[in-house]
């Protein structure tokens, strides 16, 4: 099929506005998954015993969806400071990956871009913006459609991070809001879950959950995020071995 | 405290995205930690998916058959495995759940 991004002539020089609008549009569609997400996480920070500025400031400082609910939710179950700090820093450590990849488009930039696109770098963003880095010509404006990306969706996080809070308190407890986490995560992992060391990954990190419910200061949560990760590892590489000898 | 927590996190968070830009480091990281970062949000969000489906809010026991949150997230699963969206994906099951909560 012929694509226009395809074209060398088409986007060699596109503006930076252009790149910055393309950003914004190719981003749109996850808006509609990381608005309720936002919303849920205001909502749970209130319930948690953040304050509404703690809960909105969350929002900037960490700036990662899941390591924000699982910050409110062991700081409300009175897990030691260390142990929160610590399960966000595992959580979060997956951006490590995006910033890999994305470098060599970024890496020429002056500083004050890379600590901007450095700090906007998210799964949403990142997702839509190394698409069009290694799929459409390279352009001197490209990083743009990362800025547009981005913008789009730290404005998203933060705009329902705010209706959170400000709505929270009027949502019945009948309504089941919490339940929206689950089923937020659901949306993401269900998808992704392809080879058997995914799978693996899910079952031992699920497993581990459950059993180690008794387990101090929720270390249950660090502990099967750890455990999973082993285990998919180990399976990828027995994988990997087998195929090799074979 | 919790302040100094946020902000320490928050700046982990930020090195963790920055740290390949930084020109300081040329190198990927190697082949084994790529691999098993790629496992990072699988094995967290399912940690936090099983025990808010499995452990009963009330009482913090293990619930299966008489669990109204099982099955609306196994339909849930369905609709994120079909329509792949996010909004469908949280619509269903919690629809489901206020079906069955009203039904069970």
């Amino acid at each position: 099929m012929p694509n226009a991004q395809n074209s060398p002539k088409a986007s060699q020089n596109l503006s930076a506005r252009s790149e910055f609008w393309a950003g914004v549009c190719e981003e749109m569609p996850l808006i509609f998954g990381v608005a309720p997400f936002g919303l849920v996480f205001g909502v749970l920070g209130l319930e948690s015993g953040l304050t509404p500025w703690q809960t909105i400031l969350m929002s900037s400082i960490l700036f990662g969806g899941a390591s924000q609910i699982v910050f409110a939710q062991l700081w409300a179950a009175g897990v030691p400071a260390l142990i929160v700090g610590g399960s966000v820093c595992v959580i979060n450590t997956r951006h490590v990956l995006y910033s890999a990849s994305i470098a060599a488009y970024l890496r020429h930039l002056p500083l004050r871009w890379r600590i901007l696109l450095g700090y906007l770098l998210t799964d949403e963003a990142y997702a839509i913006s190394i698409r069009r880095f290694q799929h459409a010509p390279p352009g001197p404006h490209q990083h743009f459609h990362l800025l547009g990306s981005g913008m789009l969706l730290w404005t998203s996080w933060q705009f329902s991070t705010i209706f959170g809070v400000l709505v929270g308190g009027t949502i019945p407890d009948s309504w089941s809001l919490s339940f929206a986490i689950p089923l937020t995560f659901i949306a993401i992992v269900a998808p992704i879950l392809k080879t058997r060391a995914d799978l693996a990954a899910a079952a031992t990190a699920g497993t581990i959950a459950i059993l180690g419910q008794p387990l101090p200061w929720n270390l249950w949560l660090i502990t099967a995020a750890i455990g999973g990760i082993l285990a998919g590892w180990l399976v990828n590489r027995l994988n990997h071995q087998a195929g090799a000898t074979s | 405290m919790i302040w100094f927590i946020m902000i320490a996190a928050g700046l982990f968070t930020f090195a963790t995205r920055f740290i390949m830009l930084s020109n300081g480091i040329s190198n990927r990281p190697p082949p084994w930690l790529v691999d098993a970062l790629g496992f990072v949000p699988i094995a967290v969000l399912t940690a936090i998916i099983v025990p808010a489906i499995l452990i009963d809010p009330a009482d913090q026991t293990i619930a299966l058959w008489d669990n109204p949150r099982l099955f609306a997230a196994a339909l849930a699963i369905i609709a994120a495995l079909v329509t792949r969206q996010m909004i469908t994906t949280i619509g269903v099951g919690i629809v489901a759940l206020w079906v069955l909560q009203w039904a069970m």
